[in-house]
C-alpha cells in the first residue's frame, strides 16, 4: 500500500483541564475519502483543526504530505514545515470565511498569490478551473456578500482546491446553511470524492457518509471508538456507543422528515 | 445573502396610508426647521439687544478719503494687526482667512494620529512585551496628560534641551509643526484603542481561512484583517476629525494665524473680542455642521459597501 498523506500519531489535545483530545492515532491514504461522525463535544472539530495546526496539539506527532511536526517544539524550521502542511492542506470552514473585501476570483487566487508567488494570470487561470468545477463561474467578479451561503460554501471550496492541495479537510461544511441549500455543496463533494480528491469531511451528513466515504470514523469523549467501512458502520457497528448514536441521528432525520411531509 | 425589496402595498387604503405618514414626517422636519430658525433668531436679537455691533455685517469699508468705518475696520479699509496691514473689507474676512490654516493642521495632525494608532494598536495587541510595553506607556501619558499641556512642552519646555552635535541650541521646533505633533500625538494615543478595537472586531474565521491557505502572521495581517479593519474605523477616524478641527482652537496659543487667533487678535485690538470671538465661534459650528454632513455621506456609503 502507498504512504498515508496523513499520519497522526498518539495525538493528545487539552484546553486548561479539559482533555478534549485523547491519543488519537490515524492515517489517511492518498484518495481516500474518509468520514469522521459522533456526537458534539466529541472533539471531532478539534481533531480536524490539529492536523494543520490551527489548534496547537497539547502531544503527539502529526505529518501531513511528508511534513512531520511534533508537539512542543519550536523554532524557525518547525514554523516553515506548518507553513507547509498548511499549503497542502486545504481547509473547508462550517462558516465558509470567505474574504469579504476581496470579490471572489481574487479570494481564490489569493493563497497561490500571496502564499505560493504565483503569477496573477497562471493563478487566474487554475481558480477559474475550479470555479467552474463547483459551477460559479458567472460569480466570477461578485463579492461574498451577494452570495447565497450554498454558493458561498462552494466558492471556498474553490479557493482551497485552487492551492492544489494533496488533502481537503471539511469541517461541517454544510452545517451552517438552509436545509434547501446542502445539496448543492455535497453535489461539489461527491464529485471531487469521484475524482479521487483525499477527502477528511467531520460531517453530520450521514446519507453522505454511506454513500461517499471509504472509511467511517465514530468519536466519542475524544477518541477514535470505532474506524470501519460505512457499510459495516451503518448496519452492524461493533461498539454499544456508536449504535445509540446512529439510531438517535436517524430517528432524529425520521422525525424532521416527517415533519417535512406532514 | 440576497437583497429582497419589501412588497409594495398595492391596494388604495394602504398606499393613503403610506402618504398619510410621509406627509407627517415632512411636517415634522418643517417644524424643526421653524424652531431652529426661531433659536437662532432670539439668541441674534439677544446678543444686539447687549451690545453686539453689526454694523461690520453689513457696512463696506471704502479707501476714499480716510474715512474710518466704525466697526473698528481700520483707515482706508485696511486692518492694522502689528506690523501687518490686511486690506479686505471686514473682520469677517480677516477671521476667516484663518479657515485654511485650521484645516490644514487639522489634516495633517488626523493623518499622523492615524499613523500612531495603527502603531499603537499592534503594540496594544502584540504578545510581545517589548511592543505591548511602549504601546500601552504611549497611550497611558498622552491620554493623562491634557492636549494644552502637551502642545507648551512641544512648543516652550523642549527648546531647553540640548543635545550636543544635534541640537545644539535645543529642540526648537516652530509653531505649525509643533501643533501638529501635539494634537496627532494626542489623538493618536486617543484613537489607538479605536483602531484596537477595529482590528479585534474583524472575526476569528478570517484570520483562520488565511492561516489554513499557508499565510504567515505578517501576510494575514496585511491581506486580510488590516483591509477589513479600515473599514471599519474610517467612520470613527470622521468622528475624531471633527473633534480635532476644534481642539486645533489650542494652537493659537503659539500665535499660528488660524481661526481663533485671528479673532481674538483683532478682537483684543479693538476692544471688540464680544464681535469677533462670536464669529470665530459662527465659523467653528459652520464647519462642525458641513464635516457632519460629509460625515454622515461618508457612513452611509461605508454601510452599504461589499460587507
Amino acid at each position: 500500500m502507498a504512504e498515508p498523506i496523513v499520519r497522526v500519531r498518539n495525538l493528545h489535545k487539552c484546553f486548561g483541564r479539559l482533555h478534549v483530545l485523547r491519543d488519537i492515532s490515524f492515517e489517511v491514504f492518498p484518495r481516500e475519502v474518509v468520514c469522521i461522525i459522533g456526537r458534539s463535544g466529541s472533539g471531532k472539530s478539534t481533531f480536524l483543526r490539529c492536523i494543520n495546526f490551527l489548534e496547537e496539539p497539547t502531544a503527539g506527532e502529526i505529518e501531513v504530505a511528508g511534513n512531520s511536526v511534533s508537539a512542543g517544539t519550536h523554532g524557525k524550521e518547525r514554523q516553515e514545515k506548518i507553513r507547509q502542511i498548511r499549503t497542502s492542506a486545504g481547509m473547508v470552514f462550517q462558516s465558509f470565511n470567505l474574504f469579504p473585501h476581496m470579490s471572489v476570483i481574487e479570494n481564490i487566487i489569493e493563497g497561490p498569490v500571496t502564499v505560493k508567488g504565483m503569477g496573477q494570470a497562471k493563478a487566474i487561470e487554475i481558480g477559474e478551473k475550479f470555479l467552474a468545477h463547483v459551477g460559479l463561474m458567472e460569480k466570477r467578479d461578485e463579492y461574498p456578500a451577494r452570495l447565497s451561503g450554498g454558493q458561498q460554501q462552494r466558492v471556498a471550496i474553490a479557493r482551497a482546491l485552487t492551492m492544489e492541495p494533496a488533502v481537503m479537510l471539511f469541517d461541517e461544511p454544510t452545517s451552517a446553511l438552509d436545509p434547501e441549500l446542502i445539496g448543492e455543496v455535497l453535489t461539489v463533494m461527491k464529485d471531487l470524492a469521484r475524482e479521487g480528491t483525499t477527502m477528511i469531511v467531520v460531517t453530520h451528513e450521514m446519507g453522505f457518509a454511506r454513500e461517499v466515504a471509504d472509511r467511517v470514523v465514530f468519536m466519542d469523549g475524544g477518541a477514535i471508538v470505532e474506524d470501519s467501512p460505512p457499510e459495516v458502520m451503518f448496519t452492524h457497528p461493533e461498539h454499544e456507543n456508536t449504535r445509540q448514536f446512529l439510531e438517535r441521528i436517524l430517528q432524529g432525520a425520521e422525525e424532521r422528515h416527517g415533519k417535512q411531509t406532514e | 445573502m440576497s437583497i429582497t425589496t419589501a412588497p409594495i402595498p398595492h391596494d388604495d387604503m394602504a398606499e393613503a396610508e403610506v402618504k398619510r405618514l410621509a406627509r407627517k414626517q415632512s411636517a415634522f422636519a418643517t417644524w424643526v426647521a421653524v424652531v431652529f430658525g426661531v433659536i437662532l433668531v432670539l439668541i441674534f436679537a439677544f446678543f444686539v439687544f447687549t451690545g453686539f455691533d453689526t454694523s461690520f455685517l453689513f457696512s463696506v469699508c471704502t479707501s476714499s478719503g480716510g474715512q474710518v468705518c466704525e466697526a473698528g475696520v481700520g483707515p482706508n479699509g485696511v486692518i492694522q494687526v502689528g506690523s501687518l496691514s490686511i486690506t479686505w473689507s471686514g473682520w469677517l474676512f480677516f477671521i476667516m482667512a484663518g479657515i485654511p490654516m485650521t484645516l490644514f493642521i487639522s489634516v495633517l495632525s488626523i493623518l499622523l494620529a492615524v499613523f500612531l494608532a495603527l502603531l499603537g494598536a499592534l503594540g496594544r495587541l502584540s504578545k510581545n512585551p517589548l511592543l505591548f510595553g511602549p504601546a500601552t506607556f504611549y497611550i497611558s501619558l498622552f491620554r493623562g496628560v491634557p492636549l494644552l499641556v502637551q502642545i507648551f512642552i512641544w512648543y516652550l519646555a523642549l527648546p531647553q534641551i540640548k543635545i550636543p552635535g544635534l541640537f545644539p541650541d535645543g529642540v526648537i521646533i516652530p509653531p505649525v509643526p509643533a501643533g501638529v505633533l501635539a494634537l496627532g500625538a494626542c489623538y493618536g494615543a486617543y484613537m489607538t484603542e479605536t483602531f484596537r478595537a477595529g482590528i479585534q472586531s474583524i472575526r476569528k474565521g478570517q484570520t483562520e481561512a488565511a492561516l489554513a491557505l499557508g499565510m504567515s502572521n505578517r501576510q494575514v495581517l496585511m491581506r486580510v484583517i488590516l483591509p477589513q479593519a479600515l473599514r471599519v474605523v474610517i467612520p470613527p477616524i470622521g468622528n475624531e476629525f471633527i473633534t480635532m478641527t476644534k481642539d486645533s482652537s489650542l494652537v493659537s496659543t503659539m500665535s499660528v494665524w488660524e481661526l481663533l487667533y485671528r479673532a481674538s487678535k483683532i478682537g483684543r485690538q479693538y476692544f471688540r473680542s464680544f464681535e469677533t470671538l462670536i464669529i470665530a465661534a459662527l465659523f467653528y459650528w459652520i464647519m462642525t455642521i458641513i464635516l457632519q454632513f460629509l460625515q454622515s455621506k461618508l457612513e452611509a456609503r461605508m454601510a452599504r459597501g461589499d460587507r
